[in-house]
């Protein structure tokens, strides 16, 4: 049976907890109900703490301190917005190591409005040393690259999307710091993160018909990067289009283009959400579209340069 | 270390505030006042409360303290120098390029320091997190962290009070600096009625009166599992020198060779 990436963190928090004592997970009020097994499996190590982000964040870098590895979880806005310089101070300026997870990408609660977006956050937290970023749109994303990264002596934030892309990835391809090719072409690399790498594939699938070969890169671990992959993607294809559930400042795309921009000849363009509030309400794939983050829309950059 | 028979009343710790002052006049930058209003508390702290090791900063038996209110930290780098943490190099070298003491301590470069501070209202969450770190292993390590009362103007000084209480932290103490320099900007500021509306236990003292300061502390049972406890102890800003003394243009200046005579005359 699939699972939804966040029932996959509840489940993936429960197994370590198990076996790691130091783990200790705290929330800001929500997802006590999946939560409730590592809660009742690891006593004294769960804590619904309120609606106090800016001091759970602190609290977090406190316990590190103290030698324990923290889980801190909320709705990313509320994080990583309102209380970036707890995270920019007390884990990445005091060079703590944590683990912060977020639900609520981008748009994911799109009747909820802007205050409960979050889509400047790579942008945000690239800003910050020592933090790694991971995107995960399917449970065993998130597995895999919980295990392999939370104990290390970074500070980890994984977005947790609310949908999936719906690609069947082995336990065994997930590696983190290492982008995927799904699909081996030759005519035009596309860089995908998060849930639109379907609209990648979607994208890669029309143009086909046309005789254009698609190479599709899906990156999960935003940062580190997996530059090497692109660079050579870029380099064989000289055309890239980046799909990305962020502004366009900042996120995946900029960096991407900063990977690949003196290969001779190389074109590049961004799908991703303006540089604006996203304001109307509506489906999670209302919304993507409302932004232009469409199949058409990555169909019609490639055409362009055909 | 002093003996319980030293300790009565103000002592006024003089050569220890002389020191401050000579950091001042040749790092060419400070807040004398901040720190003379903490000086008493946390040399007394340093002298005759905390556990720790000097040569081992990171013993994992020491209690920890967290001078939230960062901007006093020459009171806590005199200490630090005291107790043998860092040297006279390191206290030469006060905001000089390559030293590792600048005008808010920096738990990456100091030996002693348990947080980097200086942006207010950080210091009670971060030492929450560790009371609570320190509980859940069930270790008896105490929580000191010394807030100033301006800086209970930040809305999570209130957030990590609340937890605290609610999470029951008695092996937490925190220390208000209650100089009033709060009360320039907000008059209604009963500091005590207001951690007593959080839920914790609440001392009142003179935090230049080493034997109050002290018998508050004694008072503290820090129990693992209880009450978390404040001692609002009221104190003077720039204490001991009429000149600075209160809150005006002597927050953050150098003084003249004039005054630096005067200061000195004062603490002889």
């Amino acid at each position: 049976m699939t699972i939804t990436t966040r029932q996959q963190f509840a489940d993936t928090m429960l197994a370590i907890g198990q076996e790691n004592l130091k783990l200790v997970v705290m929330v800001g009020d929500i997802g006590h109900g999946m939560l409730k097994p590592f809660a009742a499996a690891c006593p004294g190590r769960y804590y619904n703490i309120g609606i106090l982000e800016p001091t759970m964040i602190s609290m977090g870098a406190g316990l590190a301190a103290s030698g324990l590895c923290p889980v801190i979880h909320t709705i990313a806005p509320f994080m990583i917005e309102r209380a970036f310089e707890q995270i920019k101070l007390d884990f990445c300026y005091h060079k703590l190591p944590g683990n912060i997870v977020t639900v609520g990408s981008a748009f994911d609660y799109s009747n909820l409005g802007c205050t409960h977006h979050c889509y400047g956050d790579f942008a945000l937290l690239k800003t910050l040393q020592r933090t790694q970023i991971c995107f995960a749109a399917s449970a065993v994303e998130f597995d895999q690259l919980f295990r392999q990264s939370y104990q290390n002596d970074f500070l980890t934030i994984y977005r947790v999307a609310g949908q999936s892309h719906c690609f069947d990835f082995a336990a065994k391809d997930i590696i983190f710091g290492k982008a995927i090719k799904v699909i081996d072409g030759s005519d035009v690399t596309i860089v995908a993160t998060g849930p639109h790498l379907r609209t990648a594939l979607n994208a890669c699938e029309h143009l086909s018909v046309d005789g254009v070969k698609g190479e599709v890169i899906y990156v999960h671990t935003i940062r580190p990067l997996d530059t090497e992959l692109i660079r050579a993607s870029v380099a064989k294809t000289r055309k890239v289009v980046v799909i990305e559930e962020h502004m366009r400042s900042g996120g995946l795309s900029d960096d991407v283009l900063r990977a690949s921009y003196d290969i001779p000849g190389m074109k590049f363009h961004s799908v991703s959400i303006p540089d604006t509030f996203v304001t109307g309400y509506g489906t999670y794939e209302q919304l993507s579209a409302s932004c232009g983050l469409t199949t058409e829309a990555v169909i019609d950059s490639i055409k362009k340069w055909q | 270390m002093n003996t319980m028979a030293n300790i009565s009343g103000n002592t006024l710790n003089k050569d220890l505030r002389k020191k401050i002052v000579d950091m001042v006049m040749a790092g060419e930058d400070g807040h004398i006042p901040s720190a003379y209003s903490i000086l008493d508390i946390i040399t007394l702290l340093y002298r005759d409360v905390l556990n720790f090791d000097a040569k081992n900063p990171e013993w994992k038996d020491r209690d920890y303290f967290i001078l939230s209110k960062g901007h006093g930290c020459l009171a806590l780098y005199v200490n630090l120098h005291r107790h043998g943490f860092i040297t006279d190099c390191d206290i030469d070298m006060f905001c000089k390029q390559g030293g590792i003491l600048g005008e808010h301590p920096d738990r990456t470069k100091v030996p002693g320091v348990e947080a980097s501070t200086g942006s207010l209202g950080h210091g009670l969450s971060f030492a929450v997190g560790i009371a609570l770190g320190l509980k859940i292993q069930a270790q008896k390590n105490r929580m000191f962290v010394l807030l100033g009362d301006g800086e209970c103007h930040e809305g999570t000084v209130w957030e990590a009070a609340n937890v605290a209480r609610n999470r029951n932290l008695g092996n937490l103490c925190a220390i208000v600096d209650w100089n009033q320099s709060a009360m320039q900007l907000m008059p209604y500021d009963d500091m005590p009625k207001k951690w007593e509306a959080f839920g914790w236990d609440v001392q009142t003292v003179d935090g230049h009166n080493e034997k109050e300061m002290l018998d508050a502390i004694h008072q503290i049972r820090f129990k693992i599992d209880g009450i978390p406890s404040v001692i609002v102890a009221k104190t003077i800003k720039g204490k001991g020198i009429p000149l600075i003394e209160g809150h005006g243009i002597w927050h953050h200046r150098i003084p003249n060779t004039q005054e630096y005579q005067q200061i000195m005359e004062a603490l002889s």
